[in-house]
């Protein structure tokens, strides 16, 4: 295989494709449906995580609250008002400080700290702010605290916010809509417009032009995957780790995306076949999106192993030792995905129309 | 180094039951134009294919410069040209950036794209798009860019097949250019008269297997009947035709009937078409 020859495939391609109806398509789609989940579900403009305080002392903790950029704080006067506040969804989180809070830390008693958690906020914000209180009561004492932090769901609990659900089927919509429509497309095209055969008897391989395509479905996505998380301002604090999901999963797509294109015979058997393989595809989002489903069908479907870690990141702030398992099955799954294209791939069919 | 630029050694392809290549063995010589005629469905391309590495042969070998084409397809498909039967250009892509996109793939570095556009007729149209080329354009775009590597072997296959004159008179002057410059060329055609001018040897091939091979002049000596063709005055005033065979025992009596009792108007010689030929070979014909 030859990386000049590759380079010189995807430049036609990266240069042709953006011309292409599906290549915009891809990505308009997931930009859009994001506008429209935020729009509709009233979080597009709620910037940073909100946390209510009500200080019954006169804690360090609160000034070094105030100085975090990353949240919004908002002080309250009585533990009553903090309450309704948060059942209100004024602030997503509350935290009530008993008075002499700071002395017992600094004796290294253990301290009781009630929380009250708005039912309908976002699991992102959640662990935003869990994040931020463990890291301002380390700053406080330079050490880790021994707190104990009770919780209490106000507001509606039960009723998990429909951005929340919806989040991980654009995600999933973004890595897998371009990575697999862009390079599909491309090669049943070629195969029907004969450039295929023009271009495999030249010293460039089919692998080549595979490996081409696909590179181009699989940078899409991850552009893509990173742009919808950044506008969903679900990063998260694993950014690196994050990318490198989205890397897999954008591979994944490509591959699929390369596998259909070597062997779907024309844009409309490929229609056809995404409606039906779609099913399979989102089937991890649609089961995340009704809580009432058991959660364990999502583990069926190949997809779940690329969007589980990246949720589990982004809306509860996990770290690699809790996605290292899923990480671990879509790294298999995704070579053996590779290793599948790899003998399909050279045996492609070029149509004689 | 081998002398022969292609050699087919019982080669042989198959697409389920039916045979369209089927044992077919011939050699083209380094700087030889080789005609390949047949009809529809007589397997030219298939053999193109089997040729130029697009296909694996279910049996038999094909050797070009001296290399196993089964085995080593990229090592010759670097060295030589292919222009197909459809047009297979990128539409959306100019002339100038289709020819530049396939020099890259052979690495060819020294290119003059406005000489190659100029040498196919496409001088000041290479910057459009090709969608907006006439089949005629297209088809001399697709000749150029078999070009584009100065290949030691051109494919052609059908290159003047539905064209004007002007544009298939171009394509027959750049297949003379490159015969001169050395190249090998396996050329396939419907055209018989294309076949008698450009090829210094042709091949019929007929239900997978060649049923001639030779120069065009020794098949005609070999195939083909010389005529004399006389018209005469008739007793009405009109003209007639009268044909003799020369290559017949009887042929001095009948010209001497000829020209002594009748009023001979206008004499001239034919000799058999290369498709006269062919039917004589298969019993039919080329389309």
């Amino acid at each position: 295989m030859s990386l000049r020859r590759i380079g010189v495939l995807l430049e036609r391609e990266v240069v042709r494709g953006p011309k292409n109806f599906l290549f915009i398509f891809t990505i308009a789609v997931p930009l859009v449906l994001t506008l429209v989940v935020n729009l509709v579900f009233g979080s597009f403009f709620s910037g940073k995580p909100k946390m209510g305080i009500a200080d019954q002392g006169d804690s360090q903790f609160v000034t070094l609250a105030h100085a975090v950029d990353s949240i919004i704080l908002k002080e309250y006067a009585t533990d009553a008002d903090l309450k309704r506040g948060v059942e209100y969804g004024a602030v997503d989180l509350g935290l009530i400080l008993p008075a002499g809070f700071d002395v017992a830390l600094a004796q290294g008693q253990k301290a009781r700290v009630t929380a009250y958690v708005w039912g309908e906020s976002m699991l992102k914000n959640r662990a935003v702010l869990g994040t931020t209180i463990s890291v301002l009561l380390r700053q406080m004492l330079g050490q880790d605290a021994p707190v104990e932090i009770v919780t209490e769901t106000v507001g509606d609990g039960e009723n998990v916010p429909w951005q929340d659900r919806l989040l991980p089927l654009v995600v999933m919509m973004t890595v897998l809509l371009g990575g697999i429509m862009v390079p599909a497309t491309s090669l049943i095209n070629e195969k029907l417009k004969r450039t295929l055969r023009a271009i495999t008897t030249t010293p460039a391989t089919i692998g080549e032009v595979l490996t081409a395509k696909g590179l181009l479905g699989g940078l899409l996505s991850l552009v893509m995957g990173v742009l919808i998380l950044l506008i969903n301002r679900a990063f998260g604090i694993q950014p690196l780790l994050l990318v490198a999901l989205l890397a897999l999963g954008a591979i994944m797509a490509a591959t699929i995306g390369v596998l259909l294109g070597a062997l779907v015979k024309d844009i409309d058997t490929l229609f056809a076949t995404i409606k039906s393989l779609g099913i399979i595809l989102y089937a991890p989002a649609i089961v995340y999106m009704f809580p009432e489903i058991p959660q364990w069908i999502g583990r069926i479907f190949p997809t779940y192993y690329m969007i589980a870690p990246i949720m589990e990141i982004t809306q509860r702030g996990g770290a690699w030792p809790d996605v290292a398992l899923e990480t671990v099955i879509l790294v298999v799954l995704v070579i053996a995905l590779i290793a599948v294209a790899g003998v399909v791939g050279p045996r492609i069919k070029m149509q004689e129309a | 180094m081998t002398d022969e630029a292609i050699i087919a050694d019982n080669l042989t392809y198959f697409y389920g039951q039916l045979t369209a290549v089927d044992h077919i063995s011939f050699s083209v010589a380094e700087g030889e134009i080789l005609g390949f005629l047949g009809p529809n469905g007589a397997g030219k391309t298939t053999t193109v294919k089997l040729l130029t590495g697009q296909l694996v042969p279910k049996g038999g070998q094909a050797t070009l410069l001296g290399l196993d084409v089964a085995r080593r397809p990229k090592e010759i498909q670097a060295q030589i040209g292919v222009c197909f039967e459809i047009a297979n250009l990128y539409e959306q892509m100019s002339g100038v950036e289709n020819l530049k996109l396939f020099a890259r793939l052979f690495g060819v570095k020294e290119f003059d794209v406005a000489a190659l556009l100029a040498r196919v007729g496409l001088e000041g149209r290479g910057k459009d798009r090709v969608e907006t080329y006439s089949k005629g354009m297209k088809q001399r775009l697709m000749v150029g860019r078999a070009l584009v590597n100065r290949p030691k072997i051109l494919f052609l296959d059908e290159p003047t097949k539905g064209l004007d004159p002007a544009s298939a008179q171009a394509i027959r002057n750049v297949i003379l250019e490159e015969r001169a410059r050395g190249a090998t060329i396996f050329l396939t055609t419907h055209d018989m008269l294309e076949a008698d001018k450009l090829s210094d040897r042709v091949a019929f091939i007929d239900q997978g297997k060649i049923v001639a091979l030779d120069t065009p002049h020794r098949l005609k000596q070999q195939y083909g009947k010389r005529l004399l063709k006389a018209e005469i005055a008739g007793a009405d005033g009109g003209l007639e035709t009268r044909e003799i065979v020369l290559d017949s025992p009887d042929t001095p009596a009948l010209m001497e009937t000829l020209f002594s009792q009748e009023n001979v108007i206008t004499v001239h010689s034919e000799e058999a078409s290369l498709e006269d030929i062919f039917i004589q070979i298969t019993g039919r014909g080329l389309i």
